[in-house]
């Protein structure tokens, strides 16, 4: 059991356990392809209700997050504590050039993005530069997360402060309605996993796992890991803040606790533990249990916290990999030994 | 404006104390231990209820400190023993990840089970005047407690063979095993004193501001700015930098406001990263 952490040197804990399949586009975009057929029936059942709805929907932006994030840690191992930072940028950013300065809204979507992918550009670049560990990246996203929750409740003019802010802007288009904005989010979701894994296949993938594997190794073969870290910087933030910022407009309200790191952070932390950190689809699977196993909690009100906590200890301690790929092995696993053991009638009892 | 700084101080010592049991885990262990505050609340939970009980207000205390203790000496002996396991960077990531979990579990039980307890210890008694200013008592009992602790800690450190043989773990954990010290028993050690001074910290807090189910995140938010700007793994570094950043929280709110206070604080930190990331007396790699 303890073999397990002692692999490799660096952050063992990311990825290093998915398997490459074949590298055709066909291999790549038949599983994205499922999985949006998949979520694309969510609404027949759901759509008499707009509270399930509204649920989906919230699914559907967590899986973008933990999309996001996965670039970013799970690709590059830069463990960025600023997930709801960022996609907060987007959506405040975008309220504020929406409604405040009157910008139409796919503008202040693009602006919005541009600034959190940016911001999260400049902190991969900062760690780059000072060459700071997985710690103290941790510790300065975390600042960072911290100081613009603060900063939001302290320009309470400009921001509506605790209360949060009301976007006129975007209540009169589809944005508002129930079915559409679904399909919008799901699209970002397939955009955002068709963006991950060609980037796993183009040359910065193999830089990111070589990367990942072993730093110092894909330095001396001449991999400039700094300006990976800061491509997977800038695209994870970019995704982050453009989810925040579509959100924004279709919900309509945003506050501080919306992108606080409670709320955000450690949910996306749990969703990419168990969807398999560094996969593909694993953030999208987890998100989606998640998202059901949250709705179930909410009746047991503070064991929420306590669960997700729990959880967190759980799948760190036990199952690093991720329950889905740990799963997937085991299941792998019996099928070779069946194989293996042939037409032979009796399994022999363990 | 000297009565602020006078505030400053005594809040200054508090933060040193609380950085030193979150510094000396992470300098001997290699742990990041993100339910600090959690170990502070749980401790004078503790205190609390004892109170609430009938207890004496000391004995109430001394309840409190030993919980701490206990909650170190768990966290040491269940948690943290996979962690130890790993090596390097490796280490602090699982352990960060784990307490961090950890501080969920038990903040999410305390707000469940006691979302109203709370510990103000009442000392007896007026205001005292210092310097031509009127200082509360119960601060004044905090900052005498905070300087006893750094005192002791500084001879013990210096003066005691355990002092020394816990500093060589902190400076080379290979070569102190060869000498035959035990990680192991130093990492206990250590841990449990850190859950006394957590729970030290939350008893003096509570003689000004009462220390609620909640206060955890804030109080390891506190701990590990003031950490990081003293040097991880550095006890003299921790309490400059407690007082320094305890002047400045004081000056700030008074003439500032709260929320950019955080932010100026959260701003020192995030500068000693990028400048001088070993901190004020941490050593450089």
């Amino acid at each position: 059991m303890t073999a397990r952490f002692t692999r490799g040197t660096g952050t063992s804990l990311v990825g290093g356990s998915e398997r490459r399949s074949s590298r055709s586009l066909l291999a790549l975009f038949l599983p994205v392809a499922a999985v949006g057929a998949a979520l694309a029936l969510v609404p027949l059942w759901l759509s008499d209700s707009r509270l399930m709805m509204g649920l989906a929907i919230g699914g559907l932006l967590f899986a973008c997050y933990a999309i996001a994030f996965n670039v970013v840690f799970g690709s590059t191992g830069q463990l960025f504590l600023s997930t709801g930072a960022l996609a907060g940028i987007g959506a405040y950013g975008a309220a504020l050039l929406g409604d405040r300065l009157g910008f139409p809204i796919v503008v202040s979507v693009v602006l919005a993005t541009l600034a959190a992918s940016l911001i999260g550009g400049l902190l991969s670049w900062i760690a780059v530069r000072r060459s700071l560990d997985v710690i103290f990246i941790g510790i300065v996203t975390l600042i960072f997360a911290l100081s613009f929750e603060n900063l939001l409740l302290g320009l309470g003019d400009l921001t509506g402060g605790e209360s949060g802010f009301s976007l006129e802007s975007g209540s009169d288009t589809f944005l508002r309605e129930q079915i559409p904005p679904y399909y919008l989010f799901l699209g970002l979701v397939l955009l955002f996993l068709i963006v991950h894994g060609l980037l796993r296949r183009s040359h910065i993938g193999w830089a990111f796992r070589a990367l990942r594997d072993d730093k110092v190794a894909a330095e001396l073969t001449g991999v400039n890991v700094a300006r990976y870290r800061i491509y997977g910087g800038l695209i994870g933030s970019g995704m982050l803040g453009m989810a925040g910022a579509i959100y924004a407009f279709n919900e309509g309200r945003i506050s501080p606790s919306t992108f606080s790191f409670g709320e955000v952070d450690v949910v996306v932390l749990v969703m990419l533990a168990f969807g398999g950190i560094g996969t593909l689809l694993g953030p999208v699977l987890g998100a989606v249990v998640f998202t059901v196993f949250d709705e179930v909690l909410v009746e047991f009100g503070q064991l929420r916290v306590v669960a997700y906590g729990a959880l967190i200890i759980v799948l760190f301690l036990w199952i690093p990999r991720g329950v889905i790929p740990t799963m997937g092995s085991l299941w792998q696993s019996r099928r070779l030994r069946r194989e293996s053991a042939g037409s032979s009638p009796t399994d022999p009892p363990h | 404006m000297t009565a602020v700084i006078l505030d400053g101080i005594v809040l200054g010592l508090q933060f040193g104390v609380l950085a030193v049991g979150l510094t000396l885990v992470y300098g001997l262990g290699g742990v990041l231990n993100l339910a600090y505050g959690q170990m502070a609340v749980v401790a004078a939970i503790a205190a609390a209820l004892g109170m609430d009980a009938g207890l004496p207000a000391g004995a109430a205390v001394g309840v409190g400190l030993l919980v701490g203790g206990v909650f170190g000496l768990l966290l040491d002996t269940t948690l943290l023993r996979p962690v130890y396991r790993l090596r390097g960077e490796a280490r602090v990531l699982l352990s960060l990840l784990l307490t961090l979990g950890l501080a969920f579990v038990v903040d999410g039980l305390l707000t469940w089970q006691l979302p109203l307890e709370a510990l103000t210890l009442h000392i007896g008694g007026g205001a005292v005047e210092i310097l031509g200013v009127p200082m509360r008592r119960g601060s004044l009992w905090a900052s005498g407690i905070s300087v006893a602790v750094f005192v002791s800690l500084f001879f013990f450190f210096r003066g005691t063979m355990l002092g020394r043989a816990v500093r060589s773990i902190i400076q080379d954990e290979e070569g102190a095993r060869l000498v035959g010290i035990d990680p192991n028993r130093m990492r206990t050690l250590i841990l449990v004193s850190s859950g006394v001074l957590a729970g030290l910290v939350a008893v003096t807090r509570s003689m000004t501001i009462p220390v609620t189910v909640t206060s955890g995140i804030s109080i390891t938010i506190f701990a590990l700015i003031v950490t990081v700007v003293g040097g991880l793994g550095s006890v003299a570094g921790a309490f400059l930098a407690g007082l320094l950043l305890g002047i400045i929280n004081s000056v700030s709110s008074f003439y500032i406001g709260t929320f950019l206070t955080l932010i100026i604080l959260l701003s020192a930190a995030a500068l000693t990263i990028l400048i001088r990331p070993s901190g004020l007396l941490g050593t450089p790699e």
